[in-house]
């Protein structure tokens, strides 16, 4: 196995895929790039059993068929420190020894068979639901929603993103239970209802290289796996088993008191205020009262306080509502409208937070947070 | 220059620590109440034969009665002793008044127990003399108060707590820095506040009696046999002690127990009991704005083995959390079939802060529940409204 490539090109495909790697292998062997040559076309292969990430190249000049896996950390770090050059590798199959050469040089490696390499899930076809979405949507989904994504070992489905697929749109949620964000498109279809929870891990991979996606991408899917087909990638990963909880119900709908204000302005005094809230707590006030909301942190501990006020369009009763800072901050950072609007009923009830003014026709963002319980 | 010469003080330990214990403070307060028991043997404690003694006159120590002594073995001791309930509540009263005379005083200072104080004093030799100034200090807490009170002045703490325990009763003790040595060398090893029962006989045993031969021992010897328990006694023996004088010390957790009167099984009773236990335990955590990370169930068998399990948690303070997690704690722990002496539950690991609501676990109504209990706690007692699964 025999073929040449450029080594800028080869490292930047070698750096996309190597992020699936994980640190801590259960199998020594995924700590290896799975190299396979079929005619002009050289496929890299890396994975951590639940997901695998596949990238493809068109090389001029390969000859022979075959596969071997090779050591991930050697290779990239030699990789990094060439300039833009051609590279011949030379690749024995019996003997595993992989040599590269350089103009000026040769690197020896010794490889592992790529049959040893495990097997990538497939899609059941029988089971097998499949959808065209556009790299900007699935894009925008991943970004909106990934920061509320839970940490729960108890709970893993809250660890990924619920991504519904109906007729009309397609929706992605997130929720930790104290934030959640639900983020619609109507410009993404399916032609029958279904929805499956993508775990973080291949959520962070995709949102990485679909930004340098420009066509359609194809997603399949059935119960337990799916499949991403990128033009320069594919990834198959496994989805979160279970059911979501069902998020809808705990949207309020009954949310008299209705608060719009800038968002760069809520954000910023909320960064400055919430440097005197109890660092354990984050807790910051919100005094709701005509048009003006005065937003206040303490931390007894030390003795320190702020609070500063803020001009708002505020149409509902007077209230006094807490929220975690750092929530209130990740969901502000979140949106892009230049207002927002927030929704309240009572202290004890989620707030909304949506975004003053539609700014894409085709999207339809909600974020929720939960509040602190504070006791006057 | 002033700089200067706080460093070098510090450097010689030329600290001044006060050290001020209320004498026999239970039977003081009582007697305060009660002129009739002045110069009669008086004990304090729990009145069933299950109950310890928590304070005990002098008159009473001479038949050998000691504080956590079982009430039982005092009563054979001393059979003509006033035997009193206690009231913890008038105890804590007086207690903060005399913290409040100190605080008004004093530039820093540790309340160690409900009867001891602790006063960094260093420096004011230069403006008033330390001794003197202990002195009006104390005249001044006796004539306000009307409490006995003891104290020792030396280089730091634990000095000063022996010279206090020298000092007693109704004393004063001084003990300078180059009279350290001296004052310690020829004292029991018994009276290093580390030194309990054990320590005391093993330390018995290796043939050491006096804290003179005790600081002569190697210290390498001592931690050989002890652990570094061992160094910390041998630098109490030689007067070494660096800890500060803590102004405030917060609460790492919250705990209460129950000891029963009589060994008991009666599993659901005590569940309902603890029911009781984690909704007090919460509601105070509420009050004071802390939320726990842990729970710990403990159990004592009526042979006196203990057992606890711990489970940590997200951050709460609602009660039918702690709840779920106490009771399923318990029934995972009592596994002996035997009785029950004590049943406790503690809430560590505390954070500052308020709960954050969780949308899919907490309902609005419960936490509009929680808020209305509480605001009926506030005004009309903790006990004002209480859960009926705590209940027959």
């Amino acid at each position: 196995m025999k073929f040449v490539v450029s080594s800028t090109d080869l490292l930047g495909h070698l750096q996309a895929v190597s992020r699936v790697i994980s640190s801590k292998n259960s199998l020594p062997i995924l700590d290896n790039f799975l190299f396979s040559l079929q005619d002009h076309s050289l496929e890299i292969t890396a994975s951590d059993l639940e997901s695998t990430l596949i990238t493809v190249m068109n090389l001029e000049n390969a000859t022979d068929t075959g596969s071997i896996a090779i050591p991930a950390k050697i290779l990239i770090d030699t990789l990094k420190e060439f300039p833009e050059l051609p590279l011949t590798f030379e690749i024995n199959l019996s003997t595993l020894s992989v040599v590269i050469s350089s103009e000026n040089g040769k690197f020896t490696i010794v490889g592992q068979k790529g049959s040893d390499f495990p097997q990538i899930p497939v899609i059941k076809k029988e089971q097998k639901s499949e959808l065209t979405l556009s790299p900007d949507l699935l894009l925008s989904g991943i970004s909106k929603t990934i920061f509320a994504t839970a940490d729960d070992e108890l709970r893993p489905v809250m660890n990924g993103i619920l991504m519904e697929m109906t007729p009309e749109h397609v929706t992605f949620v997130a929720s930790d239970a104290h934030k959640l964000v639900r983020y619609r498109r109507t410009d993404g279809k399916a032609e029958t209802g279904s929805s499956f929870i993508l775990p973080k891990k291949p959520a962070a991979l995709l949102k990485n290289i679909l930004s340098r996606q420009e066509e359609d991408v194809k997603v399949e899917f059935d119960e337990r796996n799916a499949y991403f087909g990128l033009s320069q990638y594919r990834l198959i990963c496994r989805l979160v088993e279970g059911n979501y909880p069902s998020y809808n119900s705990v949207i309020p709908t009954n949310n008299p008191n209705k608060l719009i204000v800038n968002r760069q302005q809520f954000y910023n005094t909320l960064k400055r205020v919430s440097v005197y809230s109890n660092q354990a707590s984050n807790l910051v006030k919100l005094q709701l009262t005509g048009n003006q909301m005065t937003i206040s942190a303490q931390d007894i501990d030390f003795s320190i306080s702020a609070y500063e006020r803020l001009q708002c369009q505020y149409e509902g009763d007077e209230m006094e509502i807490g929220f975690k800072s750092v929530f209130l901050i990740e969901i502000l950072s979140n949106l892009s409208s230049e207002e927002v609007s927030l929704e309240l009923s009572d202290p004890t009830r989620a707030g909304i937070i949506v975004p003053a003014q539609t700014e894409v026709e085709e999207e339809d963002v909600l974020m929720l947070l939960m509040p602190m319980m504070i006791n006057n | 220059m002033i700089f200067l010469q706080e460093n070098s003080e510090m450097e010689y330990g030329n600290r001044s620590v006060l050290h001020l214990d209320l004498d026999t403070f239970f039977v003081s307060v009582e007697r305060l109440h009660n002129r009739s028991l002045e110069g009669k043997p008086v004990i304090i404690g729990g009145l069933s034969d299950r109950g310890v003694v928590a304070g005990c006159s002098y008159e009473a120590r001479r038949f050998g009665v000691h504080s956590a002594m079982p009430m039982k073995m005092a009563r054979l001791l001393c059979s003509e002793a006033l035997f009193i309930r206690g009231d913890m509540e008038r105890y804590t009263r007086h207690s903060e008044e005399v913290t409040h005379l100190i605080a008004e005083r004093a530039p820093l200072y540790e309340k160690a127990s409900i009867d001891e104080h602790y006063i960094d004093v260093s420096g004011m030799d230069r403006f008033f003399g330390c001794l003197r100034w202990s002195r009006e200090l104390r005249e001044t807490i006796i004539r306000k108060t009307g409490l006995p009170i003891s104290f020792g002045l030396s280089v730091n703490k634990t000095v000063s707590k022996i010279a206090t325990g020298e000092a007693k009763p109704n004393g004063i003790r001084n003990v300078p820095g180059e009279r350290v040595q001296p004052f310690l060398d020829p004292l029991s090893i018994r009276k290093i506040p580390m030194i309990g029962e054990k320590t005391f006989r093993l330390l018995r045993s290796m043939g050491i009696s006096t804290i003179a031969i005790l600081r002569q021992m190697p210290p390498e010897m001592m931690e050989k046999v002890m652990g570094k328990n061992g160094t910390d006694i041998w630098k109490k023996a030689n007067g070494i002690d660096n800890s500060p004088v803590v102004a405030f010390s917060e609460r790492k957790s919250l705990s209460t127990e129950r000891t029963f009167e009589r060994d008991s099984i009666d599993i659901p009773a005590m569940e309902r009991l603890l029911v009781r236990m984690v909704e007090k335990l919460a509601f105070e955590m509420r009050i004071r704005q802390r939320l726990t990370s842990c729970v710990t169930v403990k159990i004592r068998y009526a042979n006196f083995d203990t057992h606890t399990l711990q489970k940590r948690i997200p951050y709460t303070s609602f009660d039918h959390i702690l709840t779920d997690v106490t009771l399923a704690l318990f029934r995972q722990l009592y596994r002996r079939r035997i009785r029950i002496r004590l049943v406790g539950v503690r809430f560590s690991h505390l954070v500052q802060g308020v709960q954050q609501l969780n949308m899919f676990d907490d309902r609005p109504e419960a936490a509009g529940l929680y808020l209305a209990m509480d605001r009926l706690r506030r005004r009309y007692g903790p006990d004002a409204v209480r859960r009926a699964s705590g209940w027959k």
